[in-house]
């Protein structure tokens, strides 16, 4: 199988997307050139609003990696991170990055003008071990870079309590007072309470998107999943909001209009895991079955709510919830997560992609199979890949498993 | 050493489960944990037994009705034989986010099994004022659920918990500074067998073990494998076969250290300090000898530096469980590190099977070769 051809059903929007991203990654290099510190972080936390509120430019190292893979650059970072003594059992985010910075970073030829250098590090302790080992690795590789040594509670969303709550914010505090320390910039109360608006705002619209999906016939699909590139990078932005906003009305006058992804849907089907990044047409695959791919476990990661009167508080909850959220922090909650998912979009299979790259969000996807097909009798299939590495994938095997798959489902629609 | 003195060890693990077993159905509590970091001393002193949870080696059939296979085997068989029933003795489960693959297990054990009861203690990473009071409420938490579980607690109870936990692990660590000093009576697999039987006998039977030992300690250094052994370090986490020990001093090597999750990394520092006993276990827990998911390689790099020298080791082994993720992520750094003062390593990855097989023999021989060849 080739790699699928792009759908032509896609979203008008997501051609403005390509200019959202490209415009990101040169507001980037443009802050290095102008002098605005540049941080780099990991994703999904509340610091991204502390740095937008403070003027100082975020990095996300680990969303790079999907750029890698779109321009092809993985296998060149992997061999680099690998003659370095990366084991290729680690997680493909961590072995492209690290390959990155100590190999194509260089080149003056990257995507976008490549990743500007960072001047701050925010080093978590929390959420996964290769985001920790990611960025203890990027400190090795830029000495200078000022290291803020981040810690959060991993604790699942259902246990959270004060304590974790009160450490989470004194967290947020401290990294305000060593913002301001290694970079004088001063942190406006009003600008933040602004910033927390736009990123409950942007909370607000993609769970709005996420409603038309329950829409039959679909108005878009999970090969639309680039639009979560705004709640990664830029929440807490007008730009977000904005781009969210046509998003939704796109979506919105598609159904309205009974547009749908494809002219015949017949099976709804959902995603458990990280992409294909380097194969995002695998989603259009399912067509000729009239499948389509209506939800996956981000459609719900953004689901929060954020009050502005009270931002720091709001911003260590989304730190504390986001990553338990999707991993196996919180099975249980993440059970219900895809449960209800599938409730609300009638979704008649899943996919779970048991993702050698990532230990965190596999784990747990046998108690979530059990469920569904016990509590909602909603059957499912395992896919084994891997979200950075295509070594990992075996295109033949996929089709093997989804081909029966998705005949059985026929067969099951058919006949009930 | 003759084996008399690590019979009663051996005995102990061997008749373990039996034992486990009997106690549960006399009515005690037994909390199952994963991790070193787990504050053991807190469940002694609510009136229950903690128990190490370990996986030994075998199959992993049943688990992978649960699990993917890349994940450590030491989480594999650890659920496989729980799945056999073989801890159907514990009451209860906790884990420190060690690691994302311990994290999700105990998610999966609780589903899995129907526990009842399981706790999980978010432990700070970092070692500040506010990380410490939060710790604090933390194991304050767990002191609330433990007690509203098992039974009561009191901060003397804590107290006579530190000091026996304490004396069990100032013997073990004289056999570990007795081995640093060419003096050990043991071989390193018959050492890991004594450190074993710590984490499923219950800590006032195994101190009465120790102490035993102790006194019938003979002063004699133990027989050589080797003409020349090479004295190395072994470095990962949890060994999960004690003989892997013997193959390695067997391809020309003495085990002179070790940074393992069941070695020195559980008993270093035996103690803590601190005006409250809480206080005590608060500082002990934050100034371990860490382990990789809670630190960096650069300070894991400067603690194995000091612990080569004191052992005078020449080099080191990494003996890794397969698809360890905190333990692999760290070894290009740490290698790197080591390598400049002078330490080379090797890297070996181990299966559920534990087993050595010819070529990681003929690796370990040539790695023994290249550093007796360096020593001269
Ligand atoms: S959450 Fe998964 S994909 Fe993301 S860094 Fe962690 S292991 Fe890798
Ligand atoms: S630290 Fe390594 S060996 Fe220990 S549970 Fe985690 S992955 Fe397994």
């Amino acid at each position: 199988m080739e790699k699928q051809t792009k759908s032509n059903k896609r979203l008008k929007t997501a051609k403005e997307l390509q200019k959202v991203v490209t415009e990101y990654y040169h507001q980037c290099t443009a802050a290095k050139v102008e002098g605005k510190p540049v941080g780099w972080m990991p994703p999904m936390n509340g610091a991204i609003e502390i740095f937008y509120a403070m003027d100082l430019q975020p990095v996300f190292p680990e969303n790079w990696s999907p750029v890698c893979a779109a321009f092809g650059l993985t296998p060149q970072n992997f061999e680099v991170s690998e003659q370095m003594g990366y084991s290729r059992d680690l997680c493909g985010y961590l072995r492209n990055i690290i390959g990155y910075v100590n190999g194509l970073m260089n080149d003056k030829e990257s995507p976008f003008g490549g990743l500007p250098e960072p001047d701050i590090l925010l080093s978590p302790g929390g959420g996964c071990v290769p985001v920790m080992k990611i960025f203890q690795a990027i400190e090795k590789r830029f000495p200078d870079a000022k290291v803020f040594f981040a810690d959060l509670p991993q604790v699942p969303v259902e246990d959270i309590r004060e304590h974790h709550v009160a450490y989470a914010i004194c967290e947020m505090r401290r990294l305000i007072g060593f913002l301001t320390e290694v970079t004088g910039h001063r942190l406006d109360e009003e600008k933040l309470k602004n910033t927390v608006a736009l990123s409950d705002r942007a909370c607000e619209l993609w769970d709005e998107i996420m409603t038309f999906r329950r829409y039959k016939p679909v108005p878009f699909s999970a090969a639309e999943m680039g639009i979560m590139f705004v709640m990664v990078t830029l929440q807490g932005t007008q730009t977000a909001v904005d781009f969210l906003t046509k998003v939704r009305d796109e979506v919105r006058g598609k159904a309205d209009s009974g547009m749908g992804v494809i002219e015949n849907e017949k099976l709804r089907l959902f995603w458990d895991n990280i992409p294909l990044w380097y194969n995002m047409g695998l989603f259009n695959y399912f067509e000729k079955f009239g499948g389509v791919v209506v939800a996956e476990t981000y459609s719900a990661a953004w689901s929060l709510r954020m009050d502005p009167n009270d931002p720091i508080r709001s911003l260590a909850m989304k730190s504390l919830t986001s990553y338990p959220l999707v991993s196996c922090v919180s099975i249980s909650k993440r059970k219900e997560m895809v449960l209800k998912a599938c409730r609300d979009y009638a979704i008649d299979g899943v996919i779970f992609h048991r993702n050698k790259s990532c230990v965190p969000i596999t784990l747990g996807q046998m108690e979530i199979k059990r469920e569904l097909e016990y509590q909602l009798g909603i059957p499912s299939v395992i896919i084994d890949a891997d979200h950075m590495d295509d070594r990992n994938f075996s295109v033949a095997q996929f089709q093997t498993r989804a081909d029966a798959f998705m005949e059985m489902l026929l067969n099951k629609k058919m006949n009930s | 050493m003759t084996p008399d003195s690590v019979f009663p060890f051996k005995e102990a693990i061997r008749t373990s489960e039996e034992r486990l077993s009997a106690l549960s159905e006399s009515g005690k509590k037994i909390i199952g944990y994963f991790c070193t970091y787990t504050p053991v001393e807190i469940i002694h002193a609510t009136g229950l037994i903690p128990v190490r949870i370990t996986g030994g080696y075998g199959n992993t059939d049943k688990a992978y009705q649960h699990v993917p296979d890349f994940i450590c085997p030491y989480m594999k068989r650890a659920l496989e034989k729980a799945l056999d029933g073989r801890y159907d003795y514990i009451s209860g489960l906790i884990q420190g986010y060690t690691c994302d693959a311990a994290c999700g297990m105990v998610n999966i054990w609780k589903d899995a099994l129907k526990l009842d009861w399981v706790h999980s203690i978010p432990i700070p990473y970092n070692d500040t004022p506010e990380s410490s009071d939060y710790f604090k409420a933390v194991l304050d938490e767990l002191v609330q659920n433990l007690s509203a579980f098992g039974g009561d607690f009191s901060d003397s109870a804590l107290n006579g918990s530190l000091n026996l936990y304490h004396r069990i692990r100032k013997i073990q660590y004289t056999l570990y500074q007795q081995r640093y000093q060419g003096k050990s009576n043991f071989t390193a697999s018959d050492l890991m067998t004594i450190m074993d039987a710590g984490d499923v006998v219950p800590p006032e039977d195994y101190l009465c073990l120790l102490e035993d030992l102790s006194k019938r300690l003979p002063n004699h250094r133990r027989n050589q494998h080797h003409r020349f052994p090479v004295p190395v370090l072994v470095s990962g986490s949890l060994i999960e076969r004690p003989e892997v020990m013997d193959m390695i001093e067997s391809s020309g090597g003495r085990i002179v250290a070790d940074d393992l999750c069941n070695g020195l990394r559980q008993i270093f520092p035996t103690d803590g300090k601190g005006e409250t006993p809480m206080d005590r276990l608060i500082h002990r827990t934050l100034n371990r000898f860490p382990c990789p998911s809670r630190s960096r390689a650069t300070d894991r790099g400067r603690r194995l530096l000091d612990i080569l020298t004191q052992s005078r080791a020449k080099g080191i082994i990494f003996l890794i469980q397969k698809f360890c993720t905190p333990h692999l992520a760290d070894i290009p750094i740490l290698s790197e590190l080591l390598k400049a003062k002078g330490y080379p390593a090797i890297v070996i990855e181990m299966d559920e099977s534990w087993k050595m097989e010819g070529q990681v023999k003929t690796r370990l021989e040539g790695f023994f070769e290249m550093l007796g060849e360096d020593r001269n």
